[in-house]
């Protein structure tokens, strides 16, 4: 199950960051989202880690903490995505392919030209999709 | 690196070295007590050795040297496992004691990120962390499972005072008494044994002393048996230089001198006593031991034959007990030796040995399950690779073995699992892997909550010191330290993580993290009674928008206790609650310029500008000679800053925000202010400037208490969630000097007080007022300079509806006062809209309202004259002796009329000069600003059309349509204004309107007959007169004295902005033709709604430039009979006519009539149905209801004529008789006549509009000339039908 999912803006800010558990956890997925971002410089200051694949967006699993599994994805301008699982045998497949959809539903909630980039994604749409998209990755790692 | 140079390796150079055990007897410790310490303390600075030079031989045959040694001693009773408990205390007592420590040092502000990472080196390992770490490592020693805190050797020290010395040697090395280790034969009890006997010079000659050394040489071996003369310092203490125990023993009282009675000779002794010990003694025997343990080894292990026995032996030993630790291992048996053999080896520094040996062994125990002794050998693999510097790979796999061993076991393995954990940090860190010695700091968090939080808090140094440094994961293991050290109620250190931890988040976005860690550090301030800097923190997460509303009321909830707490109003320059909307910041002061009402302030300063352009001198203009002083001073300080009058308040509209979703109480709220008396002030600002931001709180706190020269307005308001609330705030100078507005400061919830400053924040400011100033310094618009006080004149309009119907008039009142006691003079008003409002006469007032708009009432007929020249002028003057001042108001009538649908702003300045030349101002403007809402009543729409019965005669349609939803009008009456026409009804009112009122939504049409009375020779003079009008009432039984007279004030005055106004609008074709008409309606008084609180009386609807000459200037008509009878059959039919021209422009006219015959397209008709068939077509034009024939009105002569009908006979059926073509010139005004004549040849009904009317005027006098206007025209003949009968 996804417990958080978050978008980072180029300067580390937090744009938009939701969990998706019933207990009162915001502050500690806070943390370890934010703690993530360390590991997600680490990959990207060191080339030779992320080797051939030079333009890959998609960082892996960031690292293991606790019960939860982090993975990154960082796009063109400098935007991370994270995502915060507690399944323990993630197909990196399905990974992919959420923060494929995760992306696209950010671009998409960016192109608004209401929204001012570098400030927080506000858009009810923009949640609404990503809420769909985290309950569909339940299910087609399922399946 | 060498291994050795690294932490680790000089820690484990100490740490993993021979132990002797000492055992002394009370006598000897207190021969030492003297000096201020034990026996063992006075002895343990000898006991390492930098600069020796031993050889070693140990199983090899190669020697090699050992240049730095070391002993550790121990009493005899602390050779055991220490105590946990007291452990665990003292270690706590060592945490609380260095975060007291540290905590007092700790600056007041947290250090910034970088100063922090270059200090990090030393940051990184406080002594207490290492005093710490050491504390840990020796919980876990004289474990059984290891032999390098066994006892090498024992020393047994005996007073020469003690009764029988050599028996109490014996004594000393009871097996009674002896550490379990000895006892339990987890250890060889037969150590190397060293006799000491200690003597007290104090107590005599050393004589006893050697004879009992003689006879303990006797006894236990010469060799063996030292005699130790101390205290040989008499009586005066000795003060020794740099003191080797001052190190050693801590908590000694700093005034006693420790060592006081050992002078220099028994320091060597000492020294010489102990370096024999090791070097002599232990070193040797140790290389004994390891000899003799090798030869075992080799002897029962090594070779194949061993192996395969060994081997086998285990197996056989597969079903035997599996406790925990494993079979218990003799002194003697076989695996003990190999460790004993390995750990001497270690200590002697032959790693390659200790190596080999715990190679041999770790798999034994590893196949007897013995995990503890597997993971202790493990552990201490992996320590002789590191030292070798060989394999780290396999060295750190050791210790990770060893240590997930370790923690295995549980309980029992925690200490070891801790120790082995914190060499294998030392050992990643000598490798720089920073990051990954954090996560081991990390797996060491055990479930002791202060371990684990110091274990974190060097994880997080750990993680900043790698490359590249992880600052976030810093920050996160700080603040979860930070937490355990909360837990443990190691309050300061807990402060001190999340203060450091603080230098990571601050500045970024994160929220949450930021207000979790300001609210902890907050409350925890706050739990140890520092609560100013508990607010500090507190402050920071007021304004938290993003958290829930139960956090919100957290927060707030505790920030106001810990307010509380404080005792006193607590005073913080910035304070985030509520917020301040800067952007919305207004400052509004009255200078020459004051306001009748805010609506006034927020209008453009250039709609004023404009407005006022004409009454205002312009400052130039306004430097007479005695003035010349007075303006130079003004120019001066205008620049300077703006000015404002004392007890005048200034304003200051701000926005406060409240960014929570839960109500907050603002209270106080009030302008901070700096007033000083002397104008040079101004100047010496500029360099007190500096000085005012250091102390800002101070002067903000002072400037609240004295406020005698000023006044200020105090706000108390509440904001409910998200809502933002203007508020207005003033001060009042009272006295003349300068003001200047330093920002604003309110009270939240009545407990804290904040502060905003207007200049340091925000640079840019709007104000309203000071376009004029732009370029002034910012600093310059919050100053003002305070000037004695004026008049300033309040004025009103009184009943000014706000809503009106359009066409409504009324009378209104402009009351104006002044309530200073100066006078006043040479008042001017200019209104932006005469169109709605215009100014009445001071004889006005007294009139009755609407009877004197009647005829009736001729007094005011006489203002009516003044008042060509009182409209041009737009500026009007109020009299001379007009005087405001005092309690009565000065009233001033004015008029007004809702002249257009629509929202109208109306502006008003008054202008007026102070009489005190002396003040700086001298003159001032009242603006007043007012919003009519004018809605739609009646339309009214005019047509007017020549009339083709007389010449200058014209039908008019009136078309009235009531556009309101629910009001009922009566009309009145129609004027018509001007000289020359007059107006009748055709019908009776009673006709037109049965009901007398108009409904809502009805629509009327009536009409009206307009005839031009104007005479040629009335020409000249009529133009100067003034215009005259006629009337038509529309409602029955109504006597002449109630007609309005639209000739009077104000419906003049009105009529000729009505005009101006539609002059603009419409093409003006010719002066003279047209008509202006006025309606005058009248609302019905049981028909208005409520929503009007003052019901009109009187409405005009002025209609102006109605054109009558819709043929161009020139009118005319064909006159002549319209039936007649012929007799066909005699002759054919002469008809004469007339046609009769009128020239009414004022030129001279050219005019030709060409007639034309039927030329195929005729008009020739049988039928009468032709005729009524061809005026459908012409629907646009007005027909005259005259029942015999039907007069053609052509609406666009210009045009051919359109519609015409086409006819079925080709033949003319008549012809033009008389001259086809006629010249005429005409003179302006004038009419003249034409003979006209036509030929008929059979009976039928004719038309005779077959001509063609020419005209031309000259072209105008240049300049004059519109190019629209026109010049010439061609109009077709209109249609006159002829009806010849047969005659009988």
């Amino acid at each position: 199950m996804i417990v958080c999912v978050a978008v980072v803006g180029h300067q580390n800010n937090p744009l938009y960051i939701q969990s998706f558990t019933e207990a009162d956890d915001a502050l500690k997925l806070h943390h370890i989202v934010h703690c993530s971002l360390d590991v997600v410089d680490e990959r990207v200051n060191n080339p030779k880690k992320s080797g051939p694949m030079l333009n890959e967006t998609f960082l892996g699993l960031l690292y293991p903490i606790e019960n939860y599994k982090v993975y990154g994805y960082l796009t063109n301008t400098k935007v991370k995505f994270i995502l915060v699982t507690t399944d323990l045998d993630v197909k990196d497949a399905d990974v992919r392919n959420f923060f494929r959809r995760f992306h696209s539903a950010y671009v998409d909630a960016v192109s608004n030209p209401f929204h001012v980039p570098g400030k927080k994604i506000t858009s009810r749409t923009f949640a609404e999709r990503v809420s769909t998209i985290v309950k569909s990755f339940g299910f087609s790692s399922a399946a | 690196m060498d291994p050795a140079r690294t932490p680790l390796g000089q820690m484990l150079l100490e740490e993993i070295t021979p132990v002797v055990m000492v055992l002394s007897t009370p006598s000897v410790e207190e021969t030492c007590l003297k000096n201020g310490f034990s026996f063992l303390q006075m002895l343990t600075p000898f006991c390492s050795f930098n600069n020796i030079d031993v050889p070693v031989r140990t199983a090899s045959d190669q020697p090699y040297r050992i240049h730095k040694f070391k002993l550790r001693l121990f009493y005899g009773s602390n050779v055991r496992k220490p105590d946990l408990k007291v452990a665990e205390e003292q270690l706590m007592q060592v945490i609380t004691e260095s975060g007291e420590k540290v905590f007092s040092e700790l600056c007041s502000d947290a250090p910034k990120i970088n100063q922090e990472h270059a200090s990090s080196e030393d940051r990184n390992t406080p002594s207490w962390f290492q005093f710490f770490n050491k504390e840990l490592v020796r919980m876990a020693s004289f474990s059984d499972h290891e032999a390098f805190d066994h006892p090498v050797a024992c020393l047994l020290a005996v007073s020469s005072k003690d009764e029988h010395p050599v028996s109490r040697f014996i004594d000393l090395f009871n097996t009674n008494k002896l550490p379990s280790l000895l006892k339990d034969g987890a250890m060889d009890p037969k150590i190397l044994k060293h006799y000491l006997l200690v003597h007290d010079n104090q107590d005599g000659s050393t004589d006893r002393a050697s004879k009992i050394l003689t006879e303990m040489r006797n006894t236990f071996g010469a060799s063996d048996c030292v005699l130790l003369s101390i205290n040989s310092s008499p009586d005066a203490p000795i003060k020794h230089q740099d003191n080797p125990w001052a190190s050693q023993i801590c908590d000694a009282s700093p005034d006693q001198d420790l060592g006081c009675f050992l002078n220099i000779d028994d320091i060597n002794e000492i020294k010489d006593l102990m370096q024999d010990l090791s070097s002599k003694h232990i070193i040797p025997n140790m290389e004994q031991k390891i000899r003799v343990l090798n030869q075992q080894v080799s002897a029962t292990r090594k070779g194949f034959k061993n192996q395969i026995k060994n081997l086998w032996w285990r197996k056989g030993k597969e079903d035997g007990v599996d406790s925990l630790n494993g079979p218990m291992y003799n002194f003697n048996s076989i695996e003990s030796q190999i460790r004993v053999l390995g750990d001497y080896a270690f200590m002697l520094r032959d790693y390659e040995l200790a190596l080999s040996n715990y190679r041999l062994i770790s798999t034994d125990y590893k196949i007897d399950k013995a995990w503890k002794r597997y993971a202790g050998v493990q552990e201490m693999m992996g320590l002789t690779y590191f030292m070798l510097d060989q394999s780290r790979k396999e060295a750190e796999y050791c210790m990770e073995n060893a240590f997930n061993t370790y923690l295995k076991l549980g309980f029992v393995g925690q200490q070891n699992a801790t120790r082995c954990g914190l060499w294998w940090i030392e050992m990643l860190k000598a490798r720089d892997l920073f990051k990954e010695a954090a996560t081991v700091y990390f797996r060491i968090c055990g479930e002791d909550i202060l371990h684990s939080a110091v274990m974190l808090e060097q994880a997080s140094y750990c993680y900043l010191l790698s490359k590249p440094s992880m600052s976030r994961k810093y920050g996160f293991h700080l603040v979860l330290s930070g937490e355990q050290y909360k837990k443990c109620d190691q309050i300061k250190h807990a402060i001190r993580t999340y203060r450091s931890a603080l230098s990571v988040f601050r500045g970024t976005t994160w929220s949450y993290i930021n207000d979790h860690v300001h609210f902890h550090i907050g409350q925890w301030y706050a739990s140890l009674g520092m609560y100013d800097v508990a607010v500090k923190h507190m402050t920071e997460i007021l304004a938290c928008s993003h958290q829930s509303k139960t956090t919100q009321e957290l927060f707030l909830g505790d920030f106001l206790q810990v307010v509380e707490k404080t005792g006193h109003t607590f005073e913080v320059t910035k304070l985030q609650l509520p917020v301040i909307n800067i952007s919305s910041l207004k400052v509004i002061f009255e200078d020459h310029r004051t306001f009748g009402s805010p609506s006034a302030v927020n209008t453009k300063e250039g709609l004023w500008h404009s407005l006022e352009e004409d009454m205002i001198p312009s400052f130039t203009a306004a430097k007479t000679n005695w003035l010349e002083l007075q303006s130079k001073l003004i120019s001066k300080k205008n620049t300077q800053s703006n000015v404002c009058v004392a007890g005048e308040a200034v304003k200051v509209n701000i926005e406060f925000i409240n960014p929570l979703q839960i109500t907050i109480p603002v209270s106080g709220v009030t302008l901070v202010c700096k007033y000083s008396t002397s104008t040079d002030e101004l100047t010496s600002n500029a360099n007190e400037l500096s000085v005012k931001t250091d102390n800002e709180v101070d002067h903000f706190r002072d400037t609240s208490s004295h406020n005698s020269s000023f006044l200020v307005s105090e706000v108390d308001f509440s904001l409910g969630g998200g809502e933002t609330t203007m508020v207005q705030l003033s001060v009042t100078p009272k006295e003349v000097g300068t003001l200047e507005i330093l920002g604003v400061r309110w009270k939240l919830s009545g407990a804290i007080v904040g502060f905003h400053n207007f200049e340091l924040s925000h640079p840019k400011k709007n104000i309203v007022k000071g376009r004029r100033k732009a370029k002034q310094s910012p600093n310059e618009k919050f100053k003002f300079m305070v000037i004695k006080s004026i008049p300033k004149i309040q004025g009103t309009i009184q009943s000014l509806p706000g809503k009106a119907y359009a066409g409504d008039l009324r009378q209104l009142m402009l009351e104006l006062r002044n309530p200073s006691e100066f006078p006043v003079k040479n008042l001017k008003m200019k209104i932006s809209h005469p169109r709605f409002l215009i100014v009445g006469n001071q004889e006005n007032v007294k009139l009755e309202f609407p009877g004197c708009l009647t005829k009736k009432s001729d007094s005011v007929q006489s203002g009516a004259h003044a008042n060509p020249n009182m409209m041009s002028e737009t500026v009007f003057s109020f009299p001379a002796d007009t005087s405001v001042q005092g309690e009565t108001p000065l009233s001033w009538p004015l008029w007004f009329r809702a002249a257009v649908p629509g929202d109208i702003s109306l502006y008003m300045s008054i202008y007026y000069e102070i009489e005190d030349i002396s003040s700086v101002i001298r003159y001032r403007t009242l603006r007043l600003h007012y919003n009519v809402q004018v809605l739609p009543s009646l339309d009214v729409s005019f047509q007017i059309s020549p009339s083709r019965l007389r010449i200058q005669d014209f039908l008019v349609r009136l078309d009235i349509v009531n556009k309101t939803s629910s009001e009922s009008f009566q009309v009145y009456q129609l004027s018509s204004i001007g000289h020359h026409w007059e107006i009748s009804l055709l019908q009776p009112p009673e006709a037109i309107f049965p009901s007398q009122t108009l409904m809502a939504g009805q629509a009327i049409s009536c009409f009206f007959t307009l005839k031009n009375s104007r005479r040629l020779s009335t020409l000249e003079h009529n133009i100067s007169t003034l215009p005259l009008g006629s009337d038509v009432l529309l409602v029955p039984q109504c006597s002449e004295d109630l007609v309005y007279n639209t000739n009077n004030v104000p419906l003049v005055n009105f009529h000729y902005f009505e005009r101006l106004q539609q002059k603009v609008l419409h093409e003006d074709l010719g002066d003279l033709n047209t008509v202006d008409l006025v309606l005058i309606s009248r609302p019905l008084n049981s028909s208005i709604s409520p929503g009007l609180s003052d019901p009109p009386h009187v409405m005009s609807h002025h209609t102006c430039h109605l054109s009558t000459a819709s043929t161009g200037p020139i009118s005319w008509l064909v006159d002549g009979p319209q039936t007649l009878h012929h007799d066909f059959s005699a002759s054919f039919c002469e008809i004469n006519l007339k046609m009769h021209l009128y020239n009414s422009s004022d030129a001279t006219a050219f005019v030709r009539i060409d007639t034309t015959d039927f030329d195929g397209s005729g008009g020739h008709m049988n039928s009468v149905n032709a005729i009524q068939s061809a005026t459908p077509d012409n629907q646009a034009g007005w027909h005259d209801v005259t029942p015999v024939t039907e007069i053609k009105v052509t609406p666009n002569a210009l045009e051919a004529q359109p519609g015409k009908v086409v006819l079925l006979e080709s033949v003319s059926p008549y012809i033009w008789s008389g001259s086809s073509s006629t010249n005429i010139h005409l003179e302006p005004m004038s009419s003249a006549e034409i003979p006209l004549q036509i030929c008929v040849f059979s009976p039928g009904t004719y038309d005779l509009s077959n001509y063609v009317l020419s005209w031309k005027l000259p072209s105008q006098v240049l300049g004059d000339s519109d190019e629209t206007k026109q010049h010439s025209g061609k109009c077709q003949g209109y249609k006159y039908y002829l009806t010849v009968l047969q005659s009988t």
